[in-house]
């Protein structure tokens, strides 16, 4: 390797904290990115689904003959086929926890409409779908109940008939004393509130393309999913495969927000078919398919209580839970209202609380982790009953807030359900964000607005939340993530990362941590993912752990990396590696004024010319990293809204983020991700629902009905943050793809109550659909 | 879903009575049925062609009548399948003479399952008003004959 | 999302189109395809033929003759928003057609489509019903004009007999001085109106001489809202005329009832909308 002495040093740019835009958004703004229906086998058969039309009901016969003679079919498999499949796994190890057998085609009882009944694979996916048609199955309807807590009543049909009072689970957790604290309180206040259930409407639907190789004896499996390799793992359980005989591709993920971090029926239900014709298999989703069976988020009904001193301080929480769980269990639903118990607290200073989960199944579509995954429901609790306490009291909303933070200096704070947050300084983004609606000024206008009659409002939240999932012990299927770094001979470096970013923009932001490492520009760096015969294992994306967990993980490899690095410059340049210091692509030896690129030191890492001793061969690194805690983002939203008295429709005047995310990679990123959350969170707040009637269909069965909002609903989001590491890895990340629908929901809620306060309004639930909001101001207009 | 509402035919109750048990006549009224077959007393099977707006559809279900109590009111149960999902009502019929005939007031449920409940919560209480509507209409242009 | 097999056909006269949906047993008329091919996906239509009249030279044209602007039934929406000459002469049917869907249903759907369609909800019926539309409908050796109050019969049902088909839609030029406007209250996630009125109003000496009501959305049937018109006609332009006129907006109506608007609701809203519509209108008026 050459050496050479410098010339003029310029200082480099580093990458992180830039405002890059995305590596990954040319492919996919200009139709050339590959997604599951993109992938075409020679060969390849299409299988459509038949769903129950009933919410409950016995099957009594199952005809299907005339199917597997149609045209251009080439088999027809039932529940009784499948029998050797393993259930569809839930990996939530509660004590008690009921687990109905979920298997992938029901057998004699169907449990929600839309549960898989019969799969047909035929030559093309419209002879699939006529063949559909042709499958007689006798139904025996029963009683269904999709409401969970008419679910609860006595009396109620049993969704699974061996456990007649439809509790899956119930958790009862006592922290401190919070009768005494309710005892002693000055004040209580309480209100029902509900998170409903909402459709995550990934843009892509899901879709699976099986291929079995019979030759050696490979499934390969495409799937439209967070979580490639736990999906192989499961799905090698499932389908009595030797793990290492699946291989997992994850090609482009349409949006995922949780409802791909399962595991489905159909997904082993492709590849069984895949193996019993010998064929590639491909179904992809329909929308309405989508909207029966994929996971549905949230569905809370929830009682909240909060204790306080006439000074606003908050002495204690109580609180039930309600949690509908639909017809079965999928991966991880019934762990999420466990996750709102944690977070209950929000960034309040208090250490008395009472926790009473209810987990109920109903003939619905079963719920899991959708964006936020049970810290939206805590949040909005939280949030919603510190306003109410603050009206109570008649304090400003901003100052009952600043009164319950802990010190700034308090940190590592332990909550009342004994976790430790990281680092934070609450009162810092809400300064920030009342600074930039000018809140004294904003209150002023209202008072002038509710002078001639107008319903303006001011909704404030203050949320914390709980991200980079997570140490090990305490997620399902371990927390740590893996990350490859491998820099090829030519100098150009490839990353390979366990995270299974689909969306999120890791490719952008790892290749940044991977160009700054080695300096050199973003495109000498690849990031690959989602192919387990290519990847190292790793656990996936989700929980807002992508950069914090497995950007660390990245950041630990490409230090080895370059230490190793360090080593042949070092050797080349006649010194030793603490000689030697490193910018912009150049080891100098500060020393022998000399220096080599980190081009001449990939070169020579291979070819080995001059391999320092004790040094091996290759730069290739893989490490794996295990945080030691969770982190903790916070921020604050403010949220300014007019209410049309003749109409109950809700205007957004201005919408205020500041969030904290810690440390930050790249801002255009952290502002997607923001932009992102509080549109679906909007979505919650105004318009979505999924609505299931009284006989268990789900009404708002299309995007005809279910409403998610649109460009124009959304009104300008300004984003500020305020930046606190976090102590817990060393990039000082947090985390921010659930904040916005975090933080977002209460912030309207809080502002639509606010407007309407003058009425005697004090709470509203979610959708604030025109409808909803109108009757309640003609209710309090008569009142 | 619970419908109700009331109709006038230009008949006696007694008429009136007889006309909404017969089965010729009903079947004619029904909008779309392609005929009443008995398969016991108060009992038939009925096969309807829907056509609104461009949803079209074939259904197979049964017709039962209950609750008699002539000529002052009975029960329709209807039940119908197809590959647009499944329809199942029950209702009562109360008949009182007014000025011009016979009010015939129905008050009852229709649950409504399948393709056409997922996708026509929209739709569904416009067509349903419409279709009990047209078995009105239909029954009273049989009365004027 | 995936439709049964049907034969198609795309004629490039309307004589050939007639003679198909004549003589092809159960065959549906493919306009823009915004309402029919949805259904299809979905399996809730199934035709054996789809006759498709996107290739009919004919049927596109917006052209104005002695007081009148006549259409063809395959003008698109978005042809009909941006027409000059409905802006110059009815400019209410160039915003009602700015108002439908989103653009991609604007550049497909059409005139034609949707009058024949009569979805409830659907928002040229305002219109039409406003301007006292006339709707030429052609059948094998035949046709007739049928004015819009007479074409909407029922959810979805229309005076198009068999064999029929809508050729052309005629509206009167506005005369001097009207004020027009549309208000629509929007179901947020299929953007059909809940409650859609469409206004013109012209005022003489201070008194509304001219007041036409439109409404769509709220009822089973889009229609003239006769009693607001009465209400306002030669009364003195002002907001409590307005006011009283749009009580009497859903008069008779039996309102429709769903998820998003139940029937008292969207009667309410049906006077908002109206008190609206002829607020703009009457603000526009000369």
């Amino acid at each position: 390797m050459a050496t050479t002495t410098p010339t003029t040093p310029t200082k480099v740019q580093l990458k992180v904290g830039q405002r890059l835009r995305r590596q990954e958004d040319p492919r996919l703004i200009t139709g050339t990115a590959t997604y599951v229906d993109d992938i075409k086998k020679p060969g390849t058969l299409y299988a459509a689904i038949l769903r129950s039309p009933h919410a409950a009901a016995r099957i009594q016969a199952l005809r299907t003959e005339a199917a597997a003679q149609a045209p251009g079919v080439h088999a027809v498999f039932t529940g009784a086929d499948v029998e050797g499949v393993g259930p569809v796994p839930c990996a939530a190890a509660l004590p008690g926890l009921r687990v109905p057998k979920h298997t992938i085609l029901a057998t004699n009882r169907v449990y929600y409409v839309g549960h898989p009944v019969a799969v047909v694979v035929a030559s093309d996916r419209y002879l699939a779908a006529d063949a559909l048609d042709l499958i007689e199955v006798d139904y025996d309807p029963t009683t269904a109940v999709a409401d969970p807590e008419k679910a609860l009543a006595a009396g109620a049909p049993a969704v699974h008939p061996e456990w007649p009072d439809n509790i899956a689970f119930t958790q009862n957790t006592v922290y401190g004393d919070p009768n005494k604290a309710f005892a002693a309180a000055d004040v209580v206040v309480k209100q029902r509130i509900v998170s409903q259930r909402l459709i995550p409407t990934a843009m892509e639907t899901r879709g699976v393309v099986a291929e079995w190789s019979p030759g050696d004896k490979q499934l390969t499996i495409y799937s439209s999913t967070q979580i490639p390799h736990l999906l192989r793992t499961q799905l090698a359980i499932m389908l009595g495969l030797p793990e290492n005989h699946l291989r997992v591709i994850t090609p482009e993920v349409g949006g995922g927000f949780g409802s791909k971090l399962n595991v489905y029926a159909e997904e082993a239900l492709v590849g069984f078919v895949s193996m019993r014709v010998n064929k590639p298999i491909k179904w992809i989703e329909g929308r309405r398919e989508a909207f029966q069976v994929t996971i549905h988020g949230r569905g809370h009904v929830d009682y909240v209580e909060m204790a306080a001193k006439k000074d606003g301080t908050i002495t204690g929480m109580k609180i039930k839970i309600i949690q509908d769980l639909g017809a079965y269990h999928q991966l991880l639903g019934p762990l999420i209202p466990t996750l709102s118990v944690l977070m209950l607290p929000g960034l309040y200073n208090f250490h008395d609380a009472e926790a009473n989960v209810f987990g109920v199944f109903t003939n619905a579509a079963p719920t899991d982790a959708y964006r936020g995954a049970g810290r939206p429901e805590a949040t909005h609790c939280v949030e919603r009953i510190v306003d109410i306490l603050a009206a109570k009291l008649k304090m400003d909303p901003t100052e009952i807030r600043r009164k319950n933070f802990p010190a700034k200096d308090a940190f590592p704070f332990t909550t009342a359900t004994g976790l430790a947050y990281d680092s934070g300084d609450y009162a810092k983004p809400l300064d920030k964000a009342m600074q930039i609606v000018d809140y004294r000024a904003l209150r002023a206008r209202q008072a002038e607005a509710r002078k001639q009659g107008r319903l303006m409002g001011v909704g404030i939240s203050t949320y914390g939340e709980i991200c980079a999932f997570g140490p090990s012990p305490a997620t399902p299927a371990g927390g740590w993530e893996s990350a490859t770094v491998k820099v090829e001979p030519t100098g150009k470096v490839t990353v390979m990362t366990g995270a299974s970013p689909h969306g999120q923009g890791q490719e952008t932001s790892f290749a940044q941590l991977a160009a700054d490492a080695f300096g050199v520009p973003m495109d000498d760096v690849v990031v690959l993912h989602g192919d387990t015969a290519v990847v190292q294992y790793g656990i996936g994306t989700f929980g807002s752990r992508g950069t914090a967990v497995g950007g660390t993980a990245v950041h630990l490899a490409l230090q080895d990396l370059r230490a190793k690095c360090t080593k042949f410059a070092a050797h080349a340049m006649g010194v030793s590696p603490d000689e030697v210091s490193f910018e912009g692509g150049i080891f100098t030896s500060p020393k022998t004024a000399k220096t080599v690129t980190f081009q001449e030191v990939a070169l020579e890492a291979y070819v080995c010319r001059n391999l320092p001793p004790g040094v091996e061969p290759g730069l290739l690194v893989t490490r794996f990293f295990e945080p030691s805690n969770f982190a903790f983002p916070f921020g604050a939203h403010i949220a300014v809204v007019e209410v049309d008295r003749d109409t109950g429709e809700i205007r957004i005047e201005r919408y205020v983020a500041v969030d904290d995310c810690g440390k930050v990679i790249n801002p255009l990123l952290v502002d997607g991700q923001v932009h992102g959350g509080v549109a679906q969170a909007l979505g919650q707040a105004i318009f979505e629902e999924a609505v299931y009637d009284e006989y268990g269909n789900l009404v708002t069965g299309e995007l005809m009905t279910y409403a998610i909002p649109k460009a124009h609903h959304v009104p300008e989001i300004e984003t500020e943050r305020t930046e606190t590491p976090s102590p817990v890895n060393p990039l000082g990340v947090k985390g921010v793809g659930e904040a916005g629908t975090i933080g977002c929901s209460p912030a309207l809620v809080n502002a639509v109550v606010d407007a309407l306060a003058p009425l005697g309004v004090t709470h509203i639930d979610m959708p604030m659909t025109p409808q909803k909001v109108w009757r309640l101001i003609q209710e309090r207009s008569q009142a | 879903m619970k419908v109700r509402g009331e109709q006038t035919l230009p008949l006696e109750p007694t008429a009136a009575w007889e006309l909404l048990l017969n089965t010729d006549a009903l079947a004619q009224a029904i909008p779309g049925c392609e005929g009443l077959v008995p398969l016991g007393p108060d009992e038939y099977q009925m096969k309807m062609k829907i056509a609104v707006a461009s949803i079209q559809g074939l259904f197979a279900g049964k017709v039962r009548i209950a609750d008699r109590n002539p000529p002052n009111s009975y029960r329709l149960h209807i039940e119908g399948q197809g590959k647009l999902g499944f329809v199942r009502g029950s209702g009562l019929l109360s008949f009182s003479p007014d000025a011009t005939g016979t009010r015939i007031t129905y008050e009852g449920e229709v649950q409504v399952g399948g393709l056409i409940a997922s996708v026509g919560e929209r739709m569904l209480d416009v067509t349903t008003k419409m279709m009990i509507g047209h078995f009105f209409n239909n029954l009273a242009q049989q009365a004027h004959h | 999302m995936i439709p049964q097999s049907f034969e198609y056909s795309a004629p490039e006269s309307v004589s050939e189109a007639l003679r198909l949906l004549g003589s092809v047993e159960n065959s549906r008329v493919l306009a823009g395809g915004q309402s029919l091919i949805p259904m299809m996906k979905l399996r809730l239509s199934g035709p054996a033929h789809v006759i498709d009249l996107g290739r009919i030279a004919e049927l596109h044209y917006i052209a104005q003759t002695n007081g009148s602007v006549r259409l063809g039934a395959m003008s698109t929406h978005n042809q009909v928003a941006v027409s000059e000459t409905l802006r110059r002469s009815c400019p209410l049917l160039a915003e009602v057609a700015g108002r439908i869907g989103d653009p991609q249903v604007r550049n497909l759907g059409t005139i034609g489509g949707s009058t024949a369609h009569a979805d409830p909800a659907a928002d040229y019926p305002a219109a039409l019903q406003a301007l006292r539309a006339q709707i030429r409908l052609v059948g094998a050796g035949r046709e007739r004009t049928v004015s819009a109050e007479d074409f909407f019969l029922d959810a979805f049902t229309t005076a198009l007999g068999e064999g029929e088909i809508v050729y052309e839609v005629i509206v009167p030029a506005d005369a001097p001085g009207l004020g027009s406007a549309y208000v629509k209250l929007q179901q947020p996630a299929s953007g059909f109106a809940v409650a859609g009125v469409a206004a013109q109003v012209a005022v003489s000496g201070g008194q509304i001489s001219v007041a036409r009501v439109g409404i769509t959305g709220v009822g089973a049937k889009s229609y003239v809202a006769q009693a607001v018109e009465n209400a306002l006609t030669g009364r003195p332009a002002t907001a409590a005329t307005l006011a009283a006129a749009s009580r009497l907006a859903a008069q008779g109506v039996e309102a429709l009832n769903d998820l998003y608007a139940q029937a008292d609701y969207r009667t309410h809203l049906a006077e908002v909308a109206t008190r609206r519509a002829l607020e703009q209108a009457l603000a526009l008026a000369r």
